[in-house]
C-alpha cells in the first residue's frame, strides 16, 4: 500500500508542479515524468494482486468526525486501479500535447493539476474501504471532473453541460449518502468490513440495493439516468472525455460490484432490473449514437451502450448468485469486468482519435469531414482499431469480453427455473452488436474515407508523436488483450470470483475449461490476422505481375465524385433510424428533395428539463413569500404560533 | 479443439460453393420458361475476372483493397467453424458460434467501409442498406443458435449440429416442443440466409438499376481479382449459411462418411433450388419493408427459443 500511496503522491506532485511552473518550459516534462513514475509505482501493487499476490490493507482511526480511514486492494480494486492509472497515464500524456495550443489564453497548468487530482480521486474511490474516505474521494472526483468539463467556459453550451452534470452527479451522491447512512446504522459501523460482516434485514437490504442502483447508476450513465453524460463528455477537452467516458463512469460499475460483494448477492428482482436496464441502455444508447452528427457526442452515446453491455453482465452475474448458480455468477461478472477494462481502453482511444481529428480540422461535425485517411494515415489506423474493438469483432479485445457476456447469458439457459429467461438477452446483445457495427462503419467511412466534405476537412494533416504515441499504446493494448484471450479471461474470472464470493473447487471447475476455450479465440483472432496478412502479400504479388489501373470512381456514367455528392452520416443512418423511430423517439423528417434527422435526448428533453422547468415555475410562484424583509418574517412567526396555539386549543378541547 | 479430419469436407464445400448460385439461377430460369446461363457460369466468371487486372479509383485507400481479402478470409474462416462432415469442425471450442457470426460481421464491416471509401453516393447507399439489413438479421441468427443450444445443451457448433447433438431424436419428438422449435428456426435461418446472401425478397441479384441494388451496388467499383474474391466469398457465405440450414433440417446420424457427404451435398443443392423457387414465385420487397421481413425471422427464432425454454 505504501507504494500505492507514494505513486498517488507523485501524481499529485506532478500536477502541482505543472500548475506552479506553467510559465516555464520544463513544466510539461516534469509533469509527464512525475505522473509516469507515479502511475508506474501505484500500478505495481495492483499488478501484483492481479498476479495472485495479496496486499496488506491499511486503516487509520482518525477519531471523530471522520472515523476510520481504510484502504485496501483486492482483485476487484486492482483491476479498476489498473484501468484508472493505465488509461489515465495515456490520457494525461495525450493531454499535454492536446492542450499545448491553448497555452496562450488559458491556464493549462491548472487543468493538468485538476487532471492529476481527478486520477488520484478515482484511484482512491476504487481502493477506499470506509464510507467517509469513499465519499470524499467520490466528491473530489465529481468536482474535479466538473472543473475539467467547463474548460472552455466561454461557450454557453459548455456551461450548460457542466451544470447538468453537476446537478446529476449530486443527486447520485445524495442517494449514496442515504445508502451508506442506512447501511451504517444497521451494520453498527461505517467501514466496508462492518458492512460485509452484518446481515441486513430484507427491507433495509432492498433499500440499500435500490439506492446503490440510483447513486451508482447516475455515475455509470445507464438509461434513464444518462442525460448528463453526452453533453458533458462532448464539452470536455478530448483527453478529459477519454478519462470520463473510459474511466470515471466505470466507478459506477465498481460501486455496484462492490455493493454486491459486500451484501453477498442480490435478490432476483434487483438482478432482473439490472439486466433490463442493461438491455435498455445498450439498445437506446447505440440508437441515439446513430443519430448524432457530432463525433464526440456519438462516442458519448456509445459509452451508454457499453455500460448497457456491462450491466447485462452484472445482471447475469447477480442472477447467478440469486438463483444459486456459481458458474453463471462467475461468467456474468467476468464478462462485466473484462468489458469494463476493454471499454476503458478502446473508448479512450476513440475519444483521443476524435480529439486529434478536431485539432487537425477544427470541427467535430461528421458531415463536414471526410477523406482524412489520406493525410492522417496513423490516426485512421488507430481509430479503426478502436472501432473494430468497440464493435466487438475479432481479433481485438472487445470480442473477448462480449464472448464472455454471451456465454454468461447462455449459461443461464442451462439452468432450471425462471433464470432461464435470461438466455433471451443474447438476442438483445446481438442486436446491439449489429447496430454498433452499422454505427462505427458510418463513423470510419464518413470521417476518414471518401472525399473531404469541407475545406477544413481537406486541410487536415497528421498529428505529431505526442498525439500518436498514447493512442498507439492503447491500440496495442486492444490487440494484446484480443490475442492473449486466455490470460485475460482467467484474470477476469479471478476478479469475478472475488465479487461472487465463490471459492474452492467450484471456481476451478469454471475457470479451467473457459480459459481453455478462450485459446480458441486466440486461434481465430491470430488466424484472421495471419491469413489476411498473407492474402494481402499474395494479392500485391499478383498486382506486380498485372499492374492495376487508376481512374475515377465509377458513379454510373457520371464519373468523378465531389465531396458534396457523397452519402453523409445522416443519410447513411436514416434507414436504421426510420426503422427504430418508435423506440428511440428520433424521427427522420422528410421533405421533397431533402430530409434531416434531429438528434435529441428523449430523457433529457422530454423528462428532465420539463420537470426542472415545472420545479422552477413552482419556485417562482412561491417566491413572493420570500421578500427578505424582517417584519414579514416576524409576521410569519406570529402566524405560525397562532396556528399552533389554535391547534392545541382545539386538540385539548377534543 | 482442432480436428484435421474435417479438411476433406471443408475442401469439398469450398470447391462446390460457386455451383450453388448457378443452381439457384438455373431453377429460376426453368420455372420461368427460360434456358438460363450454364450452372457452371460462376466458375467461368471467376476465371475470367481472375485473369484481368484491377482498376481502382483514385479516391480509394488501402481499405478498399483490403476488403475483398478480408471478406474471403472471414467467409472461409466461418466455414472452418462449421461441422461440415457432421462429425467435427476444423476448429471448435465453447462459444465458437459467436466467433462464427463475428467473422461474417468482420467481412461485412470491411465491405461497408470499402463502399464508403469510394466516395460514390451509390456505394454509400449500398453500404447503408447492407449495414441496416445485417443489423436486423443478427438477432435472428443468434436466437437460432440459442435454440440449438437449449436443445443440444452444447455451446459449440460441433455440439449443436454434429452427430452428438441429438437433433434426430429432437425432430422425432424426443424433448417436448423441440420439433416445432427446430422447424421454426429452420425457417428463420433460411430467411437470414436470403438476407445475408442478398437474395429475393431482400435483394435481387438480377437487378440492373443501381438505385434498387444492395449487394451489387456496394461492390460497384471492385473489379478484376478483387471482384472475383468478393463473388467467391458470397458463394462461400451462401454455402456456409446453407450448411447451417441443412445441418438443422437434416440431422447428422452415425451414417458412413460417404453417405453423410451425399446427404449433405444433396441438402445444399436443395437449399439452392429453394432459393431459385423463392426467386421465381415472389418479387422483392420494398426496401422499407425489409426490416419487417427480418424482424419476422427474429420473431420465429424467439418463438423457437421460447418453445424449448418453457418445455
Amino acid at each position: 500500500m505504501t507504494l500505492f500511496f507514494l505513486g498517488l503522491g507523485l501524481i499529485l506532485a506532478g500536477g502541482a508542479f505543472a500548475w506552479l511552473l506553467q510559465r516555464t518550459r520544463i513544466a510539461d516534462s516534469v509533469f509527464a515524468l512525475l505522473v509516469s513514475l507515479g502511475c508506474a509505482a501505484a500500478l505495481i501493487p495492483a499488478a501484483g494482486v492481479l498476479g495472485g499476490r495479496t496486499v496488506a490493507g491499511v486503516a487509520w482511526d482518525l477519531g471523530p468526525p471522520t472515523g476510520i480511514w481504510a484502504f485496501d486492494i483486492d482483485a476487484l480494486s486492482a483491476l479498476f486501479v489498473a484501468v484508472v492509472l493505465g488509461v489515465g497515464l495515456a490520457a494525461v500524456l495525450y493531454g499535454i500535447s492536446y492542450l499545448a495550443p491553448e497555452r496562450e489564453h488559458r491556464s493549462v497548468g491548472g487543468t493538468h493539476f485538476l487532471t492529476a487530482l481527478f486520477l488520484v480521486a478515482m484511484a482512491l474511490v476504487v481502493t477506499a474501504r470506509a464510507t467517509i474516505p469513499f465519499l470524499i474521494a467520490w466528491e473530489l472526483m465529481a468536482l474535479s471532473a466538473y472543473l475539467l468539463v467547463v474548460f472552455e467556459d466561454e461557450q454557453r453550451e459548455v456551461r450548460r453541460a457542466g451544470l447538468i452534470y453537476l446537478a446529476a452527479t449530486h443527486i447520485g451522491t445524495l442517494a449514496l449518502v442515504a445508502m451508506f447512512a442506512l447501511w451504517g446504522t444497521h451494520a453498527g459501523g461505517f467501514t466496508f468490513d462492518a458492512f460485509s460482516r452484518s446481515a441486513l434485514p430484507a427491507g433495509a437490504g432492498a433499500a440499500v440495493l435500490s439506492l446503490a442502483l440510483l447513486g451508482f447508476g447516475f455515475k455509470a450513465g445507464l438509461v434513464p439516468l444518462h442525460f448528463w453524460l453526452p453533453g458533458a463528455h462532448a464539452a470536455a477537452p478530448s483527453h478529459i472525455s477519454a478519462l470520463m467516458s473510459g474511466v470515471m463512469i466505470k466507478t459506477g460499475i465498481y460501486g455496484l460490484l462492490r455493493v454486491i460483494s459486500l451484501i453477498g448477492g442480490a435478490p432476483p428482482w434487483w438482478s432482473w432490473t439490472v439486466l433490463a436496464l442493461g438491455a435498455l441502455s445498450g439498445v437506446l444508447g447505440v440508437l441515439w449514437a446513430l443519430a448524432q452528427h457530432d463525433l464526440k457526442r456519438l462516442l458519448a452515446y456509445h459509452s451508454i451502450e457499453n455500460i448497457g453491455i456491462i450491466l447485462l453482465g452484472v445482471g447475469t452475474g447477480a442472477l447467478g448468485i440469486a438463483y444459486g448458480r456459481p458458474a453463471l455468477a462467475l461468467l456474468g461478472f467476468a464478462g462485466a469486468v473484462l468489458h469494463t477494462a476493454n471499454h476503458a481502453v478502446f473508448k479512450s482511444l476513440l475519444f483521443m482519435g476524435a480529439g486529434t481529428v478536431f485539432r487537425a480540422t477544427g470541427t467535430r461535425a461528421m458531415d463536414r469531414l471526410g477523406g482524412l485517411a489520406r493525410h492522417m494515415p496513423l490516426t485512421w489506423i488507430l481509430f479503426l482499431i478502436g472501432s473494430v474493438a468497440i464493435v466487438g469483432l475479432p481479433p481485438l479485445n472487445g470480442f473477448v469480453s462480449e464472448w464472455l457476456v454471451f456465454l454468461g447469458m447462455l449459461q443461464a439457459g442451462a439452468a432450471l427455473g425462471p433464470v432461464r429467461a435470461a438466455v433471451l438477452g443474447a438476442g438483445v446483445l446481438a442486436l446491439i452488436g449489429g447496430l454498433a457495427l452499422a454505427c462505427f462503419a458510418k463513423v470510419g467511412g464518413v470521417v476518414f474515407l471518401g472525399e473531404p466534405r469541407s475545406e477544413s476537412a481537406a486541410k487536415g494533416r497528421e498529428a505529431g508523436p505526442g498525439y500518436i504515441a498514447p493512442m498507439a499504446a492503447l491500440a496495442l493494448a486492444c490487440v494484446a488483450i484480443g490475442l492473449l484471450a486466455p490470460p485475460a479471461v482467467r484474470i477476469a474470472l479471478e476478479v469475478a470470483a472475488t465479487v461472487a464470493g465463490a471459492a474452492g473447487p467450484a471456481r476451478q471447475d469454471v475457470i479451467a475449461p473457459l480459459t481453455a476455450a478462450a485459446s480458441g479465440i486466440t486461434v481465430v483472432s491470430g488466424g484472421l490476422v495471419v491469413l489476411i496478412g498473407l492474402a494481402w502479400a499474395w494479392r500485391r504479388m499478383l498486382e506486380r505481375r498485372r499492374p492495376s489501373a487508376w481512374t475515377e470512381t465509377w458513379a454510373c456514367g457520371y464519373n468523378g465524385v465531389a465531396g458534396r455528392m457523397q452519402y453523409t452520416a445522416a443519410s447513411y443512418a436514416a434507414p436504421l433510424l426510420a426503422a427504430f423511430a418508435r423506440l428511440s423517439g428520433i424521427r427522420v423528417a422528410r421533405a421533397p428533395g431533402a430530409f434531416h434527422t434531429h438528434p435529441f435526448d428523449l430523457v433529457l428533453e422530454r423528462l428532465v428539463l420539463p420537470t426542472w422547468r415545472r420545479m422552477a415555475g413552482t419556485a417562482e410562484a412561491i417566491r413572493p413569500l420570500q421578500q427578505g424583509r424582517l417584519h414579514t418574517y416576524l409576521l410569519y412567526i406570529v402566524g405560525v404560533l397562532l396556528a399552533l396555539l389554535l391547534y392545541l386549543w382545539l386538540g385539548g378541547a377534543a | 479443439m482442432i480436428a484435421w479430419t474435417a479438411i476433406p469436407a471443408l475442401l469439398l464445400v469450398l470447391v462446390v460453393a460457386p455451383l450453388l448460385p448457378g443452381i439457384a439461377t438455373k431453377t429460376k430460369s426453368w420455372l420461368t420458361g427460360r434456358r438460363g446461363p450454364p450452372v457452371l457460369q460462376l466458375y467461368f466468371d471467376l476465371g475470367k475476372l481472375w485473369r484481368k487486372r484491377s482498376t481502382y479509383s483514385r479516391t480509394t485507400t488501402w481499405m478498399f483493397r483490403l476488403a475483398p481479402l478480408a471478406l474471403l478470409v472471414t467467409s472461409v474462416g466461418a466455414a472452418c467453424l462449421l461441422p461440415l462432415d457432421g462429425r467435427s469442425a476444423l476448429l471448435g471450442f465453447r462459444g465458437d458460434f459467436i466467433a462464427f457470426a463475428s467473422l461474417l460481421a468482420v467481412g461485412r464491416f470491411a465491405l461497408v467501409l470499402a463502399g464508403l471509401d469510394t466516395g460514390s453516393s451509390f456505394e454509400g447507399m449500398g453500404a447503408s442498406r447492407d449495414a441496416t439489413f445485417a443489423t436486423f438479421a443478427e438477432p435472428a441468427l443468434f436466437l437460432g443458435f440459442v435454440t440449438l443450444f437449449l436443445i443440444s445443451g452444447n455451446l459449440s457448433l460441433t455440439g449443436m449440429l454434429g452427430v452428438g447433438a441429438g437433433l434426430l431424436s429432437a425432430w422425432i419428438g424426443g424433448g417436448g416442443h423441440a420439433a416445432p422449435a427446430l422447424a421454426l428456426i429452420t425457417i428463420s435461418l433460411f430467411l437470414v440466409l436470403l438476407a445475408e446472401t442478398s437474395r429475393v425478397p431482400v435483394d435481387d441479384p438480377a437487378t440492373h438499376l443501381e438505385l434498387t441494388m444492395i449487394h451489387e451496388v456496394i461492390v460497384l467499383d471492385h473489379s478484376g481479382p478483387d471482384l472475383a474474391c468478393i463473388l467467391y466469398s458470397s458463394a462461400v457465405k451462401l454455402a456456409v449459411l446453407g450448411a447451417l440450414v441443412v445441418g438443422v433440417l437434416v440431422p447428422r446420424t452415425a451414417l458412413p462418411a460417404p453417405l453423410t457427404g451425399l446427404v449433405f451435398t444433396g441438402g445444399l443443392v436443395l437449399v439452392a433450388v429453394a432459393i431459385g423457387i423463392v426467386e421465381s414465385v415472389m418479387a422483392r420487397l420494398r426496401l422499407s419493408r425489409v426490416p419487417q421481413f427480418l424482424v419476422a425471422a427474429a420473431v420465429l427464432s424467439t418463438l423457437g427459443a421460447l418453445l424449448v425454454l418453457v418445455r
